[in-house]
C-alpha cells in the first residue's frame, strides 16, 4: 500500500502484475479517518467484519476487490 | 477478545503513544500489572485477533496499527514526534488515530524519488499523490506485513 507520483509511475511498478486499485490520496485520507480515527479510544472495540465493510461501502469501496473475509 | 484481553490491549497502544515506540512485554507487564508470561499470551490473543501483529521471530510487537514498531519507509510527524507507519494506508491513519495534524514523508517505490504531503484536517495538501492498494481486502491478513 504506496504512494505514488503519478499512474505512470505505478504502471513502471507494477511491472505487468495485475493492478489493484488506486485512490487519489485524499480519499485514501478519508479511509483511514474512518478506519483509524477511534484507534485510540479509551472504549474502543475491535470493528466487526461488517462494520468495517460498511466503511468501506460508505466510501464507494465496493466490488470483489474491497470485500472483506468472513472470520 | 475478553475484557483482559481489551484492557492489555489498550495499555499496550497508551504506552506506544506516549513513549513514541513500541513498549515491551516487560514494560507492558508493568503498566498493566500484570506478568511477563501474562502479557506474552494477551499478545498472542490480540495477534490471532488482528489486534496487533507480532513480531515472527520473537515475542515482540511489530505493528500496532497503524503504528509500526520497526522503521519502514512511510514516517509520520505528528503530535511533535516522529513515527513509523506500515504504510501509505496507515500514514494517513496515525494522523487519523492521534487526532492531529501531521506530515508524511514516504518515496515513490517506481522511481525512488521522496514524496512528502502535509494533512490538515483530515485532508492532504497535496491533491496529486496517489495511492495503490495491490492486494485484495479478502487476502490482507494473509501476509499482513506484505500487505
Amino acid at each position: 500500500m504506496n504512494l505514488f507520483r503519478s499512474e505512470e509511475h505505478i504502471e513502471r511498478w507494477l511491472g505487468g502484475r495485475p493492478a489493484g486499485v488506486t485512490l487519489p490520496g485524499a480519499r485514501l485520507s478519508e479511509l483511514a479517518q474512518a478506519w483509524w480515527g477511534d484507534r485510540l479510544d479509551p472504549g474502543w472495540r475491535p470493528h466487526s467484519v461488517q462494520q468495517n465493510q460498511e466503511i468501506l461501502e460508505r466510501l464507494s469501496l465496493t466490488g470483489d476487490f474491497w470485500r472483506l473475509p468472513a472470520v | 477478545m475478553d475484557a483482559a484481553d481489551l484492557e492489555l490491549r489498550n495499555a499496550t497502544y497508551r504506552l506506544f503513544v506516549q513513549g513514541g515506540r513500541a513498549p515491551t512485554a516487560a514494560e507492558t507487564a508493568k503498566a498493566a500489572g500484570i506478568d511477563v508470561p501474562s502479557v506474552h499470551a494477551g499478545w498472542r490473543q490480540l495477534h490471532d485477533a488482528h489486534a496487533l501483529v507480532l513480531s515472527t521471530s520473537a515475542m515482540e510487537l511489530r505493528m500496532a496499527n497503524p503504528f509500526s514498531a520497526v522503521p519502514t519507509a512511510h514516517r509520520v510527524h505528528a503530535a511533535g514526534r516522529w513515527w513509523y507507519a506500515n504504510c501509505a494506508w496507515d500514514a494517513f491513519g496515525i494522523c487519523a488515530a492521534l487526532h492531529a495534524d501531521g506530515r508524511i514523508e514516504s518515496s515513490c517505490p517506481d522511481c525512488g524519488e521522496p514524496l512528502a504531503v502535509e494533512v490538515k484536517d483530515g485532508r492532504p495538501g497535496d491533491d496529486r499523490l496517489l495511492y495503490h492498494c495491490l492486494v485484495p481486502a479478502a487476502r490482507w491478513w494473509d501476509d499482513i506485513v506484505f500487505t
